[in-house]
């Protein structure tokens, strides 16, 4: 045999040797999951958390074995994130492009401005012949503005009723704190969860429990200056400062309120600053401050999984938990209805989800189990959680629960 | 293919934004209320389809015609400035529209619900494509044939008489005073048709995100707005046409792979393409030899069979164009 043809026969070998491993991989479904969110800009954080919580909960699940699909094989699940820079054609064209590709399922957006149109292009019924809207599932961590889920039937959120959250939280202060009477408002304008939490949650919650209501102060996302804002609080003098806004600038009015010396007897904060960022942007100046949260690490498995977050650069918080558990049951809906993960299946493959996502009425959660609603939103277990010493600390847990 | 699709809705409506500033530019005025008129047309519009039910196109035609009037009387004073007394002003005008649909409430109840804008909270469901059984693709094809429309008169207008005059106030406007013409009539008319072109532009936006609210016309879409003409050129309408595809299609999609670096990119390469083609993407002397080889592959003397093939068709397209159009009467509200 000579020299050449050793060599050529040896590199087709190889070549064969390193095609098997090839094949085993091919043979290997995979089950994409894509998530979106804001990865940029001032709630950037919140992409970065949903990501992180994404790719945890995936590496978990493909660890003890992935997932089985409809014909017994194992599936692994794939997690791409792209960032919609919170902008709303953006998003769209981003769920454009999550549904021209093999993914069965996007989870996000982070912001309710995005969410808005984003469920506007999907098909609003299910197999209406007559609408040409977007046939695509969403399953939302983020976006938590009331009421969006509605919009179409292909979006299901698994975000926290803040409706109730806000009326439970003033109830238990009325029983609790009889001293506090009246109430002021700090709202960020033109962030749609926002304004909506302060005008159509908190004031309406809080009038009802009796609370007079002393006015608002209002400023903008990216807003740096606050001292108009503080001094309006401050000459309002009530017993209570709720603050309708986002890290960010709930960090910069709380810092210039301390500046000024406003002293309410009680601070209450937005759902979606219960998170770390408020704590390592103004931990002083937002001590003692009450946010009614749907996670917080209070058993094992939440202890577990906010472990595992932080190993992808991430942290828990009620938005990227909820990404968590978005996963989870999204593994268990594919496993009940027999998703194939097959190129030729994508379609028949999203209409299971949905399919599954809508027949869903009670889910597992980090912190318990969460109930789900005809219109596709979530009633999610709920605690009151505030700062002390640099750190949430559950304050209350409500009979409700 | 649907997220294509979409991406060219995106670059066709931007392309309609980037023109309206276009005209305005060709004044040697700079607008930065672009992003103004196009909220009105967009609030308009929308509302005319979703309150009142009105057909797509008189909606749009009617936005277009809303934001071409106020582009008119904010015309009047704003045009008496120059330089950046004028961006200023502008810019305060665009502002305060924004603000103003900041603020705006005008709901009505309709099947149990009350729809139209609310305020900060915008108005949603403005579902007129997807209800009425338009594909993304004809979406696509409405758009791209305004663009077309928008187009071919603004590159007739530069050939004619009213483009060299809204050119010579451009290049001097003491010369072109002293030849005789009217300052502020051509200043107005070029800020009206740009304001009915971007009152288009809003209107289309409107109906293809199904939802508005004041952040999406902020400054940053008003810079936006002129960036593409700047970036692009001024010799001809392509220009802008190009900019809108390098910024739209390239920087902002192209590049969503590179994540967060993405941003720090944009920056950059905008900064590097005007270094590049200092006299825009697409300047006289690209756009002349451009259409010289474009004339050589056309004349059936050089051309080649692949030509006359592509010729065909375009001409199996156009027909393709006139039976979609027949699908549309419905839109005109016939």
């Amino acid at each position: 045999m000579s020299i050449a043809r050793t060599t050529a026969l040896s590199a087709a070998l190889g070549l064969a040797l390193l095609a098997i491993p090839g094949t085993a991989q091919a043979q290997e479904r995979q089950v994409k999951i894509t998530g979106f969110g804001a990865m940029s800009g001032v709630v950037r954080s919140f992409g970065i958390n949903s990501k992180a919580a994404l790719e945890a909960a995936a590496d978990r699940i493909n660890r003890s074995g992935g997932v089985t699909l409809g014909d017994g094989a194992k599936g692994k699940i794939v997690i791409e994130f792209l960032d919609d820079r919170c902008n709303a054609e953006e998003g769209i064209s981003v769920l454009r492009r999550i549904a021209s590709s093999e993914a069965l399922v996007a989870v996000g957006p982070t912001c309710s401005n995005v969410a808005e149109p984003l469920f506007g292009i999907l098909q609003k019924k299910f197999g209406d012949a007559g609408d040409t809207g977007l046939q695509f599932p969403i399953f939302t961590d983020v976006a938590i503005k009331i009421g969006l889920a509605k919009i179409s039937e292909w979006a299901f959120r698994n975000v926290p009723n803040e409706t109730e959250m806000y009326a439970t939280l003033f109830k238990w202060l009325k029983a609790t704190k009889p001293n506090l009477k009246t109430i002021y408002g700090g709202v960020e304008e033109n962030f749609a969860h926002s304004r909506a939490t302060w005008y159509a949650v908190m004031k309406e919650v809080a009038a009802k429990e009796g609370f007079e209501i002393k006015g608002e102060s209002k400023w903008l996302l990216e807003d740096t200056n606050f001292s108009n804002q503080a001094r309006e609080a401050k000459k309002a003098e009530a017993d209570i400062i709720a603050i309708a806004a986002h890290p960010f600038s709930t960090c910069g009015m709380l810092k210039e309120m301390a500046r000024q010396g406003v002293k309410p007897k009680l601070l209450i904060g937005l759902t979606s600053s219960s998170s770390t960022e408020t704590l390592q942007g103004c931990a002083g100046e937002a001590e003692a401050i009450i946010i009614p949260t749907s996670f917080a690490p209070i058993n094992d498995q939440a202890r577990a999984a906010a472990d595992a977050v932080s190993k992808f650069k991430g942290s828990l918080d009620l938005h990227s938990g909820a990404a968590w558990e978005n996963v989870f049951i999204l593994k268990k809906i594919i496993e009940e209805q027999k998703v194939m993960a097959k190129p030729d299946t994508v379609k028949a493959d999203r209409e299971k989800i949905r399919a599954g996502l809508a027949k869903l009425t009670v889910t597992d959660g980090l912190i318990g189990k969460s109930k789900r609603t005809p219109d596709r939103e979530a009633i999610k277990p709920y605690l009151f959680v505030h700062a002390k010493a640099g750190k949430w600390e559950v304050l209350h847990t409500p009979a409700v629960n | 293919m649907d997220f294509y699709l979409g991406l060219l809705q995106i670059i066709g409506v931007h392309t309609l934004l980037g023109l309206s500033a276009y005209v305005v530019l060709l004044t040697g005025q700079v607008s930065l209320a672009q992003a103004g008129f196009m909220a009105i047309g967009a609030y308009v519009s929308a509302m005319l389809t979703v309150l009142a039910k009105w057909a797509l196109v008189p909606a749009l035609l009617t936005g277009g015609a809303a934001a071409a009037a106020v582009a008119c009387l904010v015309g009047f004073p704003a045009l008496r400035v120059r330089g950046l007394m004028l961006v200023v002003a502008t810019l305060a005008f665009g502002e305060a529209v924004r603000l103003f649909f900041f603020n705006f409430d005008y709901q009505i109840a309709m099947g149990g619900i009350k729809v139209g804008p609310l305020g900060g909270e915008g108005f949603r469901q403005i579902r007129y494509f997807p209800e009425n059984g338009w594909t993304t693709f004809q979406v696509m094809v409405f758009i791209w044939l305004t663009v077309g429309v928008v187009m071919t008169a603004l590159w007739w207008m530069d050939r004619s008489r009213v483009g060299a005059v809204l050119r010579a106030v451009g290049e001097d406007e003491v010369a072109a005073q002293s030849a005789g013409l009217n300052l502020t009539a051509v200043k107005v008319s070029a800020m009206t048709l740009g304001g009915f072109i971007a009152g288009v532009a809003g209107g289309l936006y409107a109906h293809y995100t199904t939802h508005i609210e004041q952040g999406n016309f902020n400054v940053l879409v008003a810079t936006f707005a002129i960036a593409y003409p700047i970036l692009g050129g001024l010799s001809n309408v392509f220009g802008t046409l190009a900019a809108v595809v390098f910024i739209q299609g390239f920087l902002i999609e192209g590049l969503r792979f590179l994540g967060d670096w993405r941003n720090l990119l944009f920056g950059a390469l905008i900064v590097l393409a005007m270094n590049v083609r200092p006299g825009g993407l697409l300047d006289a002397q690209t756009m002349s030899k451009g259409l010289s080889a474009l004339r050589r592959l056309l004349d059936p003397a050089y051309g080649s069979a692949a030509a006359r093939q592509a010729i065909d068709g375009l001409k199996d397209a156009g027909a393709m164009f006139r039976r979609l159009i027949a699908k549309w009467k419905g839109a005109f509200g016939a």
